[in-house]
């Protein structure tokens, strides 16, 4: 007998290897959570992330505009905290989703590829808007105060409800649908208020959209 | 019911391990090779011999692009291979309630 042997004929290492009913669904039940967890965009970690972000940014804003009258708009230095704030946020995003999506190909990565283009699309369109209304001469209360605040959330939570809608994604669309309804309403509480009332509401909708991703993890 | 219910290309560790991991990803989506050994730990060899065995059942297909250095291959579960998930799942079930109903445990 030679020493050498075919590797395609080899027998794998656990083949023989018996698999106790028990253990083989304590191995598929921990298999599918792990990969589930790869292959998140969203995990609950990043969320709460995202929730303090918006409670520093906001309230950054709001600590900065409460008490004017007439309304002016923020600070350079509140404008300083939401845009790092933002800047943070998306980085953070971004390794993520590196990490969730590599090696992965098919029909959702040209599906994100198509969110991508008309959630940005939806966000230019929101800051070009801004541009006009002060163009036309809208007060700043409007310019710098209701309308960054909420308008921003209104219209992107509303493109985010259809894409969710669109993809059957329920828990999505419950988040965007609150997202929606706290923009619309914290717009009656006036310039300076509605940067405060974001800053609170936008937290405490995302903490409570982190523990639903924790407790109610999809199937 | 016995162990005999379970689908045998399924019940082995690896291979229950490469058809759940693949069946995270949404339809229509496949895993680099690369991607699927490293959230595995398998060896490249180990993984083959595995995903032939797979693939020769229908499980999953595989797709190579580029050539040479650069080429890529993905794995995706087949219909066939969820379907065969769903069933193994089931029949893993309700063997371990049929256990749990007769004292063993």
């Amino acid at each position: 007998m030679n020493g050498t042997h075919d590797t395609s004929e080899t027998t794998t290492a656990d083949e023989g290897d018996e698999l106790d009913p028990k253990a083989a669904a304590t191995l598929l039940e921990q298999t599918k959570r792990q990969a589930q967890r790869q292959f998140e965009l969203n995990p609950p970690l990043l969320t709460l992330v995202r929730a303090a972000v918006i409670l520093v940014g906001y309230g950054a804003v709001w600590w900065s505009v409460r008490g004017q009258h007439p309304y002016e708009g923020p600070s350079l230095a509140a404008l300083a905290v939401i845009y790092t704030a933002v800047i943070v946020v998306l980085v953070i995003t971004a390794a993520v989703f590196t990490r969730a999506t590599t090696g992965v190909s098919g029909q959702s990565r040209r599906q994100r590829g198509a969110y991508g283009v008309a959630f940005g699309t939806a966000w230019i369109a929101v800051s070009v808007f801004q541009g006009a209304l002060y163009h036309d001469g809208a007060s700043h209360a409007i310019v710098y105060g209701v309308f960054p605040a909420a308008g921003q959330l209104l219209v992107l939570g509303a493109a985010a409800a259809a894409m969710a809608a669109a993809r059957e994604d329920w828990r999505t669309l419950g988040l965007a649908i609150a997202v929606v309804a706290l923009g619309t309403g914290s717009a009656f509480a006036g310039p300076a208020a509605v940067w405060g009332i974001i800053a609170v509401g936008g937290c405490v909708i995302g903490i409570g959209y982190a523990a639903v991703q924790v407790w109610l993890p999809r199937a | 019911m016995t162990d005999d219910a379970l689908d045998p290309l399924i019940h082995v560790p690896a291979r229950l391990r490469i058809v759940a991991t693949l069946a995270a990803l949404p339809d229509g989506d496949a895993l680099s090779f690369t991607r699927l050994q490293d959230m595995l730990g398998l060896t490249p060899g180990n993984l083959i011999t595995h995903l032939r065995k797979l693939e020769d059942a229908g499980y999953l297909s595989t797709k190579k692009t580029g050539n040479g250095v650069a080429s890529r291959t993905s794995v995706a579960l087949s219909n066939r291979g969820r379907a065969a998930l769903d069933a193994y799942t089931v029949a893993l079930r309700d063997l371990l309630a049929g256990l749990t109903a007769s004292g063993f445990s």
